[in-house]
């Protein structure tokens, strides 16, 4: 799994890939944590989260949205992402099992993204996996 | 008759400055773009124009989709768009005011001269850096509670009185006297308010900043005057928004949409533009919500501005209201709001949507505060920490031509990773500091180097369009002092 990030005028784009849906997902979000900050340290402890959504773009969007979240009250940048996704037959049935390492905010010279947006958002079946593309505003 | 193309897109001269896209496709209305040339070509060179047209397809659009001169790609709806849709007919979307709800500007003048600052800049980053929360996870200038959060996002500034941060004088210089009466805090996650408990009174970071600055020009003697700005005087200049709490709330608002106006969604180019119907519950909750994140920037950049006159206390030892400091005009440039204007003769109540504008209301206008209804309303245009910034008045063709509007900055021209490529954050600030006399502090360089000068247009240029539209007209310009920012 690996991430680009790509320019954009005012904001900053992430492209990801991975093996599976999950990976490209994962990479998205370290993806947002290089985003955020340019060198991340080796500290902080691992933390899981579940998000439902009702299809893959939806679900890439609140998986994101929760990370950003979840950095604001826990005080923590997610980073070394990892993830899994199954789909089943609830309304809500795309869903993420993923965990993140939380790095102390106060460890990092970080910059704040702000949140997750749907524009230009694509995800692509490719030859040898996955391809995820979104745009974040910073 | 002049015509102009880049990427697609063909846009017929109107007039000087005034350029059309035609309604085509699915537009309900024809798109503007107010641009000179030169900035025309800039805004050409992005998507911006693709998504104005994007922008038009909103439900009930009335008059045109509007770009102003410091226009830019965005998210769906361009920055610096413009977008008045029916009240009763139409439809508000939460991506056409933006993540950073009440994003916007205030501008505290003061009886300081540059003479009195200068020697002393280095002193003066330092204590207002140390004092004021910038950047990511530093906490906010109170530590708030629920009660607290609450309490902000129902009674805005009044809250700020009684609890001692603000005084009397600064609600009557703020837009709705710093509390929108259509705020709904009911409305608002508890997820946003999660988020917005530990920033009450921070900048964030990005394009967000807290600046010192000198008067170096007056253009209008009258409106400078009633403004209280003279040359070689010091104000602040504050630019930041509703942090946490807002970006979740557009975030929500943005899927419940979504999921529950599909239809609607269905026929816009853009999912970003995700729109409720006029009426409807969720245009309803939306905007409630959206009124309560607009009370809560407004508490956000007067607790920076209070605690600038108390950093300013302790560095010049005298009270800062011996030092004169008095807000001059706080204005919101990510908003809807409904407002009435005169559509083909009529009056009709609009959803006035402004992502990266600024409301521009001109001389005798009801809703300029008492302070400013001779001579229009103030508007702040910060430029980049190289360029300066400027104070208008708002015009008296903004109501026919722009609902009210004019731009809001200088509008950025280069991407954040290309900034990072060609400059560097410590260069930067060596620079500014012994070439321009401008102090830095960040709590990132790469930040610096995202908001070098050279990364945004000509703020020079956005203002002359708008003065010779008379949609904003020139007052004073300002140049920066000390810059601090995340």
């Amino acid at each position: 799994m690996t991430f680009e990030l790509r320019s954009h005028t005012a904001d900053v784009a992430v492209s990801a890939t991975g093996a599976t849906l999950g990976e490209a997902f994962a990479a998205a979000a370290d993806g947002l944590a290089a985003a955020t900050c340019d060198d991340i340290p080796d500290a902080g402890g691992r933390f899981s989260l579940t998000v439902r959504a009702e299809g893959p773009e939806a679900l890439l969007f609140d998986y994101l949205d929760r990370l950003i979240y979840e950095r604001d009250v826990r005080g923590v940048l997610p980073a070394d992402n990892e993830a899994t996704i199954h789909e089943n037959e609830n309304a809500d049935g795309w869903v993420i099992e993923a965990t993140a390492r939380g790095v102390p905010l106060g460890a990092v010279d970080a910059r704040e993204v702000k949140a997750v947006t749907y524009s230009e958002m694509r995800i692509d079946r490719v030859d040898d996996g996955w391809e995820a593309y979104v745009v974040l505003d910073v | 008759m002049t015509t102009r193309e880049f990427d697609g897109v063909q846009l017929e001269r109107v007039r000087e400055f005034v350029w059309e896209i035609p309604q085509e496709n699915g537009m309900g209305v024809p798109a503007r773009v107010l641009a000179s040339e030169a900035l025309l070509e800039q805004i050409g060179d992005d998507k911006t124009l693709r998504q104005l047209k994007n922008a038009a397809h909103l439900p009930g659009m009335t008059g045109h989709a509007i770009c102003m001169p410091d226009g830019h790609q965005g998210y769906g709806f361009p920055v610096g768009g413009v977008g008045a849709t029916d009240a009763e007919t139409g439809c508000i979307s939460p991506g056409a005011v933006g993540y950073d709800i009440n994003c916007g500007v205030r501008m505290m003048t003061t009886s300081l001269t540059y003479d009195d600052v200068r020697g002393r800049e280095e002193e003066l980053v330092e204590a207002l850096f140390a004092n004021v929360a910038s950047g990511l996870g530093g906490g906010g200038v109170i530590d708030g509670d629920m009660d607290t959060v609450e309490a902000i996002l129902e009674r805005g500034v009044d809250w700020a009185v009684e609890a001692g941060w603000a005084v009397h004088d600064d609600l009557e210089h703020c837009e709705d006297e710093g509390r929108r009466p259509d705020a709904d805090p009911g409305a608002v996650s508890q997820k946003a308010k999660d988020r917005g408990k530990n920033q009450l009174g921070s900048l964030g970071s990005g394009n967000h900043f807290l600046e010192i600055q000198r008067v170096t020009d007056v253009y209008r003697d009258d409106v400078a005057d009633a403004y209280g700005l003279e040359p070689d005087r010091i104000v602040v200049l504050i630019h930041c928004g509703s942090r946490g709490l807002g970006h979740q709330t557009c975030t929500d608002y943005l899927r419940k949409i979504e999921k529950r106006h599909g239809d609607v969604l269905a026929d816009l180019p853009d999912k970003e533009l995700a729109a409720a119907p006029a009426g409807s519950e969720l245009a309803k909750d939306y905007y409630g919500a959206m009124c309560a994140c607009i009370n809560f920037a407004w508490v956000n950049r007067q607790l920076i501005m209070h605690r600038t006159r108390q950093v300013f206390e302790r560095v010049f030892d005298r009270s800062w209201e011996e030092m004169g400091m008095s807000l001059l005009y706080d204005v919101a440039h990510n908003i809807v709001k409904k407002e009435r204007h005169r559509v083909d003769n009529e009056k009709r109540e609009l959803y006035v949507h402004r992502k990266g504008a600024t409301r521009a209301f001109p001389a005798g206008h009801p809703e300029v505060p008492a302070a400013y209804r001779d001579v229009g309303q103030p508007i702040i245009i910060p430029g980049s920490m190289g360029a300066g910034s400027y104070v208008l008045r708002g015009g008296d063709e903004s109501m026919e031509r722009t609902f009210g509007s004019t731009a809001h900055g200088a509008g950025r021209l280069m991407s954040r990773t290309q900034a990072k490529q060609e400059f560097w954050g410590e260069t930067v600030q060596d620079e500014l500091r012994d070439q321009n006399h401008v102090y830095v502090k960040a709590q990132s360089g790469a930040t610096v180097a995202e908001e070098a000068p050279g990364v945004y247009k000509d703020v020079d240029e956005v203002v002359r369009v708008s003065d010779a539209l008379g949609i904003g007209d020139r007052v004073a310009r300002t140049y920066p002092v000390c810059n601090i920012k995340g």
